[in-house]
Order: structure tokens, then sequence, then C-alpha cells
């Protein structure tokens, strides 16, 4: 029995690599290998909208999209992450904050200085 | 007539909220040891918060008893008894009573919001990193498309270690080592908590002078201290220069921003002592620092639960 995070991330695969909208069956069938019944790739679509990754239109049946392709979230979620302001301590093990324009150097000769 | 309590517990809110936080955010030696330090810290957050409540408390309730607790029960009771203390209720001591709630309501409202609201973040920045990134196996960080150099992580129930495709590039294979220590041992020793108290009193209270200082001088210490941990879980010849390493690497490959200026600095701090330690606090200092913050937190405590000083 596959988890739902992994048959969301399946279906995510799915419509972002077809770049359109496709309906439930169509996902379905796309899926075949996995065996999945209609209504849980209804259960996964609805997750997936609830969070936000998909839209459906109003044709019928009715057709589900990816809101934003993959890169565009990748980036969307690096904007916030290295923006940071509110939302500081949701991830506030960055590594390194930013670097002062002169920062830099000065750190480049610290490491040179010393052996 | 103000009762003697509520003047020591005003005057070591005042401590705490100025000249203590600003002493301790100056001094050179919480670098030495970033663990007394934060102990420290933790100590002069609550028990700031301790002090400011419960000395508008025991203003206020000064009329209804000699001691916080019976006071607080005669004047728990008049509200149904309707039977007013023999000692005059004046304007200063209703107003130091909605102070004292609206303070305790307020501080208590921005944890439990902010508490709320990075859940959420958390939760959607988990939801879409599990989409956007398929797991490495054997690897217990996921690596996110981006050029930029970038390493982070989510602290939470499920944490999640995130490194940049940009950050994998950049890097040799010891130096994102290090990186990986330190971000594990920020969830490790759940880091996230300790800045927590900080968050809360810069939102409640910005007008605090040192509420900016405090809570930036907690994150940094906090970062130091994750490189201390990450240097013993390294098997690296020269953990400490490999760390630096890294660091500058990353600083480097991150855009300069002017905006974020201000925390600059800590990047230069973090080097220097990774390359030339300083001298460890003498063996001693770490105990002074558990036993100085708990009569931190001991001292307010004794004035509000003993029976005043009159």
């Amino acid at each position: 029995m596959e988890s739902l995070g992994e048959l969301e991330r399946a279906v995510m695969d799915r419509l972002w690599a077809q770049g359109a909208a496709l309906s439930a069956a169509e996902l379905r069938d796309a899926l075949a290998d996995r065996g999945l019944a209609l209504t849980t790739v209804h259960t996964v679509l609805s997750r997936l909208e609830g969070k936000g990754f998909v839209q459906h239109d109003d044709a019928r049946p009715r057709r589900f999209a990816a809101v934003a392709s993959r890169e565009e979230h990748a980036a969307g979620l690096m904007h916030e992450v290295l923006g940071q302001a509110a939302d500081r301590q949701a991830v506030l093990a960055r590594f390194i904050g930013s670097a002062t324009p002169g920062e830099t150097e000065m750190l480049r000769a610290l490491l040179a200085d010393t052996p | 007539m103000l009762p003697l309590t509520a003047v020591l517990l005003g005057l070591l809110a005042f401590a705490l909220a100025w000249p203590v936080p600003a002493v301790l955010a100056r001094a050179r030696w919480p670098r030495r040891d970033p663990v007394s330090a934060l102990v420290l810290w933790q100590a002069i957050g609550l028990a700031g918060g301790l002090s400011m409540i419960g000395a508008l408390l025991v203003h206020g309730l000064s009329p209804w008893g000699g001691s916080l607790p019976a006071a607080w029960w005669a004047w728990a009771q008049h509200w149904f008894t309707g039977e007013l203390p023999q000692q005059p209720v004046r304007g200063d001591h209703w107003v130091a009573q909605t102070l004292a709630a609206v303070l305790a309501l307020e501080l208590l409202g921005v944890l439990v919001l902010s508490l709320v609201r990075t859940a959420r973040t958390r939760a959607r920045h988990r939801a879409l990193l599990e989409l956007i990134v398929d797991p490495v196996p054997g690897v217990d960080a996921r690596v996110l498309e981006s050029p930029v150099p970038a390493a982070f992580c989510i602290p939470g129930a499920r944490p999640l270690l995130v490194l940049s495709s940009g950050m994998v590039a950049e890097l040799a294979p010891a130096e994102l080592a290090a990186v990986v220590a330190h971000e594990r041992a920020h969830l490790g020793e759940r880091h996230h908590l300790l800045l927590l108290p900080f968050v809360a009193w810069r939102e409640a209270l910005p007008v605090l002078p040192a509420a900016d200082r405090t809570h930036d001088a907690v994150r940094d210490l906090v970062e130091m201290r994750a490189d201390d941990v990450a240097l013993r879980a390294l098997a690296d010849p020269a953990p400490r220069r490999t760390l630096a390493r890294a660091i500058v690497a990353a600083a480097e490959g991150g855009a300069p921003r002017g905006a974020l200026a201000v925390n600059g600095g800590v990047l230069t701090t973090r080097v220097t002592r990774l390359l030339d330690p300083p001298e460890p606090l003498p063996r001693w200092a770490r105990p002074l620092a558990v036993g100085a913050a708990a009569a931190l937190l001991l001292l307010p405590t004794a004035l509000l639960l003993l029976p005043a000083l009159v």
C-alpha cells in the first residue's frame, strides 16, 4: 500500500509532465501501473487542491492542472527562505544569513591569513 | 501606599528590560561559551516578564491583602460578594491591574500566535518540499533545485533538512558534511524553542529598547552553539577550518543584501572563533551561569509569593 504522500507526488509528477489539465479518469489511466481506484485519485487530488498545488476548471468532467511548475514552487520557497523576515523562526536554521557587501572579502582574508 | 514588593519587582523589571540585556549583548565572553550565555538569556527573558507583570499585579492588588496569594483570593471573591477592602482602592490600582492583565495576555497571545503561525508555515514548507523534492536514498537531507547556495532545516516532529543544489555544487563533500552537522545540531538541540520567548518579547513590546538586540544576540549564540556541536560530530582532520570554509563559501555564493546588513557581523564572529578559537571559559563558569539563572528566576518568584514587604 503506497502512502498518500507518495501518491501525491506521483500525481503531481504526472500533471507537471503533462503540462495540461487532466481529468481524474485520465490521471487514473496515466498511473495505471499503480492500479488506483478512481476514488483514490479524487482523494489525492482534493488533498492537493487543499494544499494549493492543484486547481480544477468547471468543465465536465472536471479537469485538474498544476497551479505552478515545480521550478516555480522551488523558486518561491527559496525566495521565502532567503527573504525570511516574517518566517524567520519557521526556517530558523538557515546555515548563514546574508553577508554584508564588504564582509565576504573580509571573511576570505580571514581564511587566507590563518594557516 | 506602594508596597515595597512592587517597587522591587519594578526595579528588577527595569533592570532586565534594559541595562542587563544591553550589557550581556555587548559582552565578549558569550562567544567563549554560548551555552552559559543562552541559559542566562532564557532566565532574563522569563524573569523579566514575571517581574514586569508581577510589579503591576502586586501594586494593583495591594489594597486587598498583604501577600499576593491572599490578595488575589480576596480580590477574586470581591466580584461575588461585592465587598471592597478596608483600604481604599484608587484609580491607579485599577490601572495597574488592567495593565498587568493586558501585558500577560499580550505576551501569551503573541506566543501562541507565533506558535500557530510558524507551525502553519512549516507545514506548508514541508508539504511543498515533499512534493517537489524527491528523497535521496541514503542521504538524510533533501536537495532543492536552485542555483543559490542555501541550507536550512524545518524543525518540528518530523524535521527536514534541506540543501539547495547550488550549495551542493559550491561546496566540497567535507564542507557539505560540516553544513549538515551544523543544521543537525539546530534540530537536535531544538534551538528554535530557545528563540521563541524572544520572538514573543519583540512582537509584544517592540518599544522595549533591548528587544531587538536581545533577539539577535540569542540567534547569534544559537549559531555559535551549532558550530560547536557540529565540530564534535565531524570526523574531519581539521573540522574548524572545514566549517569556516563552508561558511565563507556559502556567504560568497549568496547574494549580498544591504537590508540585512545588521546581522552580517555574526559571520565574521563565527569564522573568527572557528579559526582562532578563544580560550574556553573556566570550568566553574557554566555552573555559575546556571546558578545565576536560577537566582534570577527565584528572585521575582519569591517576591511574588512571600508576604509583602511593607
